[in-house]
């Protein structure tokens, strides 16, 4: 499915207010959005969940604003990446999580727990400004452009972050032994 | 933040571990019912289909009033009344016969 495909469920639903073309760009970009939120919670699924919920429900009603500028993907990542940080600002619940709180949800709340581990630790080296440039190129495959369009900020930050975020990473590999 | 013990790899390689780490640790999440709750929590918008037909009609009324001011209507009745009925009936039911199976070719290359 493609671009194409995006652009006409968007216009069935501003032109027609066709529910069902909803209904397919959510279950197109469920497993991305969720996936995004996932890494970013640092596996806590309900509040992933909970939150990419609410980015379905805030593009519906914001359909109108989009412009087709950019792809739906990328709008819908913007939308996301705005639901996360309002979240954060307003509950500062994901600062406070170590690793071993974390690694009891996962214990409880996912199948794919254990491997996962290594990833939430990984990612935690980060700040988040990089977690987020880093997930979204690296898991996401979303480009440098799309990165600063969707965090709103100039190429330029964008690619320090990754640069950044990269560095402190392979360093953190090298010494989990990933690099062996 | 951490005291490192080797040497840190070059770009293209450090790169590649990156790919590689991330590779292993992407996954799909499967629906299970993600989207009904989604498109059971969505507020109700009024139907706009209306709009379609009004287009349509009046579409419809430009169409006919061009046609009979320039006359193309006319002439084309006249050609129609020209052509014995057994084709224009035979040309009748083939339509649906001939638009299904073009929907179902349609179908076919794109699933």
């Amino acid at each position: 499915m493609s671009k194409t495909d995006d652009l006409r469920w968007v216009t069935q639903l501003t032109l027609l207010g066709d529910k069902s073309a909803f209904d397919k760009l959510t279950c197109k970009y469920q497993s991305p959005i969720r996936r995004f939120f996932l890494n970013l919670t640092m596996g806590d699924a309900p509040l992933s969940d909970d939150l990419a919920q609410e980015t379905f429900i805030k593009a519906y009603l914001n359909i109108n604003a989009f412009k087709g500028i950019s792809g739906f993907s990328t709008w819908l990542y913007r939308i996301a990446y705005n639901v996360f940080y309002d979240s954060v600002r307003a509950q500062k619940h994901y600062a406070d999580l170590d690793e071993h709180v974390v690694d009891c949800q996962h214990q409880t709340q996912n199948d794919f727990s254990a491997e996962k581990l290594d990833i939430y630790k990984a990612i935690k080296q980060l700040r988040r400004e990089e977690q987020t440039a880093v997930l979204l190129f690296y898991i996401e495959d979303r480009t440098q452009n799309e990165i600063a369009r969707i965090m709103n900020c100039p190429l330029g930050t964008v690619k320090t972050y990754l640069l950044k975020g990269k560095e402190k990473l392979n360093v953190y590999l090298t010494q989990a032994g990933y690099g062996n | 933040m951490f005291t490192s013990h080797k040497p840190v790899m070059e770009t293209k390689d450090a790169d590649k571990l990156l790919k590689d780490f991330f590779g292993e640790h992407k996954q799909e999440i499967q629906d299970n019912g993600f989207t009904r709750r989604v498109m059971r929590k969505l507020p109700e918008q009024a139907d706009r289909s209306w709009i379609v037909w009004c287009f349509a009609f009046v579409g419809m009324v430009l169409s006919l009033m061009l046609g009979f001011s320039s006359g193309s209507l006319q002439a084309a009745i006249s050609y129609l009344l020209q052509i014995p009925i057994y084709y224009l009936v035979g040309v009748i039911f083939c339509f649906p016969l001939v638009s299904t199976a073009g929907l179902l070719l349609a179908g076919n290359r794109r699933f």
